[in-house]
């Protein structure tokens, strides 16, 4: 098994390489390391006309207490990722942000979200689809633009949950 | 109590219905429904002052003389040929919206085929915010919950086959031929006498319910419409010089949705495509489609695709799917 003076080198051999992922398993134990690249941990980067299915990655699994206490940086980001909820539009439309052009959007950066608050609304043929947080918690990110199109699955807004 | 009531106020309605040629005498009447002969007569007294002309002669019975044009509750349950579409029906003298009451209703798990109608609508409302304004008593709001069984991307739709089954129904009601402008507006001449709107209640990706509203312009004379809309607005009334049964115009729609949706459900979207292009106005046109953030996309309107969208064909030969924006023909 792994020690940690073993995983302190692997670190330092990544960070001077071209890999950007590295995974190992062992007997049960499984250790995956993540180079921070601009731009590749953060959900706010992806291109708004792509359609991307989003899933925060743990880099550390959860049977591995050994290397938790180890690994630095990498370990909260994951944490912080996990907590992060994407609201994905759940078909091709137009997205607004307010029920009409004139009022205030329905959430901005900063909003605080329950499960049924109305986070925007998107249209297709005249059909009005009120989309939900889903979660609780706070709006960091809106993705997209008001009146843009956007494809069934891309992600609308990222929410921190409480 | 009152449902009963109202039950036996609609059998006697469906007796005169049925035999306009013959008086109906109380007695008779009283013994088919088993009721007194005060309560036919309040019925009736009910009916007269709902616009139905009945005759009443001394010794030989009840005749109906004629139905009225007024939206009538049941005028429009009385011999209404749906299994499901209407036939719950929530009837109001008047609203300040039909789909707001109706988003609650749905909350509240109103069944599939629910419908709210007033012919009196105070505070009727359209795409992104616009007010839908009607003259009261001239025209129909109404809104309809749908339950289907099916994936959130096929429900625009939905919003096409409205538009199928409103054109058909107001053909056969008033021999007008209408065409519909993308996706679902009802025009005659250019000119708007039918608007649908709808919403979606979901819950991640299942659909829970929806709701189809839909503002109709019947009875209502040129000069009854504000004046910034009549360039833009009519009724069936401006157009043929009559007025029309808008009991009849209700249950003639909900017959064919309910028809064409059950067919749709068995059969898929291509029946439907077919009958909605044959009556698209803008098909085949240059039109100029304003999209929300004021940009205009000119070209020529090809078609639709197989979810409904808007296919335009710009200058330069390519194809942009349009899926939100107001058209005009140019």
């Amino acid at each position: 098994m792994l020690k940690v003076e073993d995983i302190r080198e692997l670190i330092k051999l990544i960070d001077k390489s071209s890999i950007n992922e590295f995974e190992y398993e062992e007997e049960g134990t499984k250790i995956s390391l993540k180079k921070q690249i601009e731009g590749a941990t953060q959900v706010v980067q992806v291109p708004a006309q792509s359609v991307p299915a989003f899933e925060p990655v743990p880099t550390v699994q959860p049977n591995q207490e050994a290397i938790n206490t180890t690994s630095t940086s990498q370990v909260e980001d994951a944490v912080d990722q996990a907590k992060l909820h994407t609201i994905e539009s759940p078909m091709v439309g137009t997205f607004y942000a307010s029920s009409n052009p004139d009022s205030e959007p329905f959430v901005q950066k900063g909003s605080k979200v329950n499960k049924d608050t109305v986070v925007c609304i998107v249209e297709a043929m005249k059909l009005f689809n009120e989309i939900e947080a889903d979660v609780k918690g706070e709006i960091v990110d809106v993705l997209v633009e008001n009146g843009q199109l956007v494809e069934f699955g891309q992600p609308l807004f990222v929410v921190k949950e409480d | 109590m009152a449902l009963t009531m109202k039950k036996t106020k609609h059998k006697i309605l469906d007796m005169l219905l049925k035999h306009p040629d013959i008086h109906l005498s109380g007695q008779k009447i009283c013994d088919v429904l088993g009721c007194s002969r005060t309560a036919v007569w309040k019925h009736i007294k009910e009916l007269e002052s709902e616009g139905f002309k009945i005759e009443a002669i001394q010794k030989k019975g009840y005749r109906l003389l004629s139905t009225p044009n007024e939206l009538s509750e049941a005028r429009i349950l009385v011999g209404l040929k749906t299994k499901e579409l209407g036939q719950h029906l929530i009837y109001f003298d008047s609203i300040g919206s039909t789909q707001k009451e109706t988003q609650h209703l749905a909350e509240d798990g109103a069944p599939h085929g629910t419908l709210v109608i007033t012919s009196h609508q105070m505070t009727g409302r359209g795409r992104l915010g616009r007010t839908w304004s009607m003259p009261k008593g001239k025209g129909i709001a109404m809104s309809l919950i749908l339950r289907p069984k099916l994936s959130i991307n096929r429900i625009p739709q939905l919003t096409l086959i409205a538009a199928v089954a409103v054109y058909k129904a107001i053909t056969e009601v008033t021999g007008i031929q209408t065409d519909i402008k993308w996706p679902n507006d009802i025009l005659v001449m250019g000119k708007k006498i039918v608007g649908i709107l709808t919403e979606m209640q979901t819950e991640g990706t299942n659909v829970k319910a929806v709701i189809i509203g839909m503002g109709m312009n019947i009875n209502a004379n040129k000069n009854d419409f504000p004046e910034e809309i009549r360039h833009v607005a009519t009724s069936l009334k401006t157009l043929t010089g009559k007025e029309h049964d808008m009991s009849l115009i209700v249950q003639t729609i909900l017959f064919y949705f309910e028809e064409l949706y059950l067919r749709y459900l068995e059969e898929g979207f291509s029946v439907i495509k077919w009958m909605w292009e044959s009556h698209a106005v803008s098909i085949g046109k240059r039109i100029n489609a304003r999209l929300f953030n004021g940009k205009v996309l000119t070209g020529l309107a090809k078609g639709i695709d197989e979810e409904g969208a808007l296919l335009l064909e710009d200058d330069q030969g390519s194809i942009h799917k349009i899926y939100s924006a107001d058209i005009e023909i140019e």
